[in-house]
């Protein structure tokens, strides 16, 4: 009652409280996975060996920021260096940021200002809506400046391309950074309402798993279309593509309401220095204006969206009773209990979902609409060069069908799915969570008679079934349909499945041995910085586990040293090795590790 | 019966002790009441009796078998609640209940009517099929009980069991508890609330700073004191700052151990019986 009366000014001093309160970290029911990954860290270890490995972390984010920032900024050159012109590559640049921050950004704006455990606690507080928001808002502006920056390179190397004055240089950056914060702040214009007024929007489970399942579909797509655009011009047409959105039309007004300051861009970044600061300024008056109409729609409507929060309640089940209840209890092993209790979070949770079963089911579907899509490119351009398709595929035939045991050929095809098998590493920290996705719930069950080896079974399974099987029916497919000989072909499924069985085991002990248990919410465990390096670390492992093989093929393949069928036969055999100590060693000391584990 | 000999437990690689030099002996067919003030230790022990923590040194036996040394056998014989009933909550009641009755490896005869039995006692009939996540604090930890008290083991180990519970939850706890013990079986809980312990316990121990402070029944404490007082007023004098016995326990062997010793000696001697 008092909340809903009391005067919704803001307070600069309150808002400095509040800032620094939040900065100093807030417990959030999701993790935005902005920043370097320490913000949300609940397990921040004392002394040396925690400072060491929080610094490492950080060390290690900004070399993969910095990383990822030159590859932007080649990018960029590259553009210059055909001709693109500088306000094409920036139109680019704020097209992405516009098309990035709609898709992922109302989903860290949500959870940055709504799904917090302590805004309970806030409403308690006689603090105004307007300057909780507007903390809340600067601390979400702050994290997401720093991420939406690594776009910018691409502008700057085509300035660079262009031999542009170092003054373009500076424009360029502040135009971008005002566009950054206009299209965040519009987005939380849209954001306030809809927390409001939707009924969806209050079910935290629903709204994680729609929009984390929009962010994987859309990480994939980005995965799958870069394989085309960055072929050829398709890099100078996307450009030029961004350029015409912002030239006219539907697209242009929709920009506008976005992102305004996009549509001032062209004298900041291309006109002379009366011209680019009349642009700059028009672009920090679009600024103010969204800002003054945040100010506006969060004295109205902030609070009353986060006190519908608080009331929101769970579905409710039915009651089981009689025959049901004994049929819904009836016994089990240890490895089903474990099995299936270990997958019904898995399910239930949504980041965990979006994670680690829909990135895994969507996982062959990405690799299909390659295939598919180059097969049509190639079938087209072959129909273009006057050859038959049929015949093509029919010569595929007749050379998959040379694959036999003799053959360096197949020891080359075996390296090959060695090297799929290294890149499918990138995905084998579904492996290395499994532990960790237990957090606190793993001291609990540290309490009971469990079987640590069947827990760790468990821990296996869902995981193998999401992400290999699939694949492997893919490359089976593949293979019945380049007509690769059976025997060949089984010993290609042999090697992969040689390559994966043990990549994921050796993931998995990793994972048994340093589990990361403590944690505020599921999503830090997936985002941010460690989440980040965690994914690279995956590939390490398989390099690790692949080497020898690999050595051993190209022993045979590529040196001659080892007859091929040696080759082939040594390499299988040190795979099946490598599989028998590994779940001896994740079945015994992993799992003895787990049944001695204390916080 | 629970056996803890001369066990300690340290964080820190022995600069500070959570438990210290700890002995004490629990008979079966008793309910034993652990009084302490936040941070004395109980969690502590009652984590290391449950096998989730390793005691720095000292042994522990359940019924004769040591936890250290053998914690699935150690660990079948025992149920836990502990201080904390978040726990599995994606789980759905009949879910949680069925994870529990398999890890102990409860019979499917024996669950079932189990099952709907406690349902039934706790209230819960209604929620299990519903998500642990959806229930209020009380209904969570009336769950977390209802897992341990399924497999129905020799030894009950429960701390703070009786926070967030209703008043009839509560006192059914009470009834299982006692039904426990005078079916010649062992209960261990920890608790704040010192009239529910002054009813229910047959002999109570009091912790501070890691240290046992006095082991014996309510009567032999009264006697102790010389005081007609609750025992709350008994356990605000022993644990206060300016109490000798606590004043000991913080500076490990201070001027008041002739005193601490004195109460623990009075204590032993109950143990005995």
């Amino acid at each position: 009652m008092a909340r809903t009366t009391a005067p919704q000014a803001f307070s600069w001093r309150q808002f400095k409280v509040m800032l620094r309160v939040i900065i100093r970290g807030e417990q959030h029911l999701d993790s935005t996975g902005m920043g370097f990954g320490d913000s949300d860290a609940a397990d921040k270890r004392k002394g040396f060996w925690g400072s060491l490995g929080s610094g490492a972390r950080k060390v290690a984010m900004g070399l993969l920021f910095l990383l990822l920032a030159a590859m932007f900024f080649m990018m960029g050159f590259m553009l210059g260096d055909l001709g693109v012109s500088p306000y094409t590559a920036f139109s680019l640049c704020v097209v992405c940021l516009v098309g990035l921050t709609v898709l992922t950004g109302l989903y860290q704006a949500v959870n940055i200002l709504y799904f917090v455990r302590d805004l309970g606690y806030y409403l308690t507080l006689p603090v105004s809506a307007t300057t909780v928001m507007w903390a809340k808002l600067a601390h979400f502006l702050g994290m997401s400046l720093l991420g939406d920056l690594i776009i910018l390179p691409v502008g700057l190397g085509c300035l660079l391309a262009n031999g542009a004055a170092p003054l373009t240089w500076v424009t360029m950056t502040i135009a971008f950074v005002l566009s950054a914060v206009a299209v965040n702040l519009a987005l939380v214009i849209i954001c306030v309402p809809i927390m409001r007024f939707s009924r969806l929007a209050h079910d935290k489970d629903l709204f994680s798993r729609a929009f984390g399942g929009l962010i994987v579909v859309l990480a994939l797509a980005i995965g799958v279309g870069s394989q085309f655009a960055l072929q050829g011009d398709g890099l100078a047409s996307l450009a030029s593509g961004s350029e015409q959105l912002l030239s006219g039309g539907v697209p242009a007004i929709v920009m506008g309401v976005l992102c305004p300051p996009s549509l001032l861009a062209r004298p900041v970044v291309q006109g002379d220095a009366l011209g680019a600061l009349a642009g700059l300024l028009g672009m920090l008056a679009c600024v103010a204006v969204y800002a003054l109409i945040l100010s506006a729609v969060a004295r109205r409507w902030y609070f009353e969206g986060v006190q519908a929060l608080q009331g929101a309640g769970g579905k409710r089940g039915r009651r089981v009773e009689g025959s049901e209840l004994a049929q819904a209890t009836r016994t089990r092993g240890a490895f089903a209990a474990n099995l299936s209790r270990d997958w019904k979070t898995m399910v239930r949770v949504p980041v965990f979902f979006n994670q680690f079963v829909l990135s895994s089911l969507l996982m062959p579907l990405y690799f299909i609409v390659i295939f598919v899509v180059s097969g049509a490119v190639g079938v087209s351009q072959a129909a273009d060069a006057g050859m038959d398709p049929a015949a093509l595929l029919e010569m595929a035939r007749s050379l998959a069908a040379l694959l036999t045991f003799d053959s360096p050929a197949l020891a080359w095809c075996a390296v090959g799915v060695l090297a799929f098998g290294l890149f499918l590493g990138f995905s084998s920290y579904s492996f290395t969570m499994g532990v960790s996705r237990d957090g606190e719930d793993f001291f609990f069950m540290r309490g009971l008679p469990m079987n640590w080896s069947a827990y760790l079974a468990s821990k296996f399974v869902s995981p193998f079934l999401l992400s290999t099987v699939p694949m492997l029916l893919l490359i089976v497919v593949a293979l019945v349909l380049l007509g690769v000989p059976a025997a060949s072909g089984a010993y290609l499924v042999g090697v992969y499945l040689g390559a994966t069985v043990s990549l994921s085991l050796l993931s998995l002990g990793l994972g048994a041995l340093f589990p990361r248990l403590t944690w505020d919410n599921e999503a830090q465990l997936v985002k941010g910085g460690g989440a980040t390096l965690m994914v690279f670390a995956g590939v390490l492992v398989g390099v690790v586990v692949m080497a020898l093989p690999a050595l051993v093929l190209l022993a045979g393949a590529l040196w001659g040293v080892l007859a091929i069928p040696v080759a082939l036969g040594l390499a299988l055999a040190i795979f099946v090795a490598e599989c028998a100590a590994l779940v001896w060693w994740v079945l015994g000391p992993c799992a003895r590790s787990l049944s001695r584990r204390e916080r | 019966m629970i056996r803890i000999d001369h066990v300690f437990k340290s964080y820190d690689g022995g600069a500070t002790n959570a438990v210290s030099d700890l002995t004490l002996e629990i008979q079966s067919g008793e309910i034993f009441g652990l009084l302490g003030p936040n941070g004395a230790g109980k969690s502590t022990l009652l984590n290391m009796l449950a096998g989730v923590l390793a005691p720095s040194s000292g042994t522990i036996e359940l019924d004769g078998v040591n936890v250290a040394t053998d914690p699935l056998a150690a660990k079948r014989n025992l149920c836990y609640v502990s201080d904390s009933p978040d726990h599995l909550l994606r789980l759905k009641g009949h879910e949680f209940l069925r994870f529990i009755a398999d890890v102990y490896e409860v019979p499917d005869a024996v669950r079932g009517p189990r099952i709907a039995e406690l349902a039934r006692e706790y209230g819960m009939e209604g929620e299990l099929d519903n998500q642990i996540q959806s229930y209020s604090h009380g209904m969570r930890q009336k769950m977390m009980i209802m897992g341990a008290l399924l497999p129905d083991p020799a030894i009950w180990i429960l701390d703070e069991p009786m926070t967030g519970l209703d008043p009839k939850a509560s006192w059914l706890l009470k009834q299982s508890m006692r039904r426990h013990a005078d079916a010649g079986k062992t209960v261990l809980f920890s608790t704040h609330v010192l009239d529910v312990a002054e009813k229910v316990v047959d002999r109570v121990g009091i912790i501070a700073h890691g240290e046992l402070l006095f082991v014996g029944t309510v009567t032999e404490m009264r006697d102790h004191f010389r005081s007609n007082g609750s025992l709350e007023e008994m356990f605000l004098e022993l644990t206060s700052e300016n109490s000798p016995f606590a004043q000991d326990a913080a500076e490990k062997g201070g001027a008041g151990e002739k005193d601490a010793a004195a109460v623990k000696g009075g204590a032993d001697a109950t143990e005995a019986r």
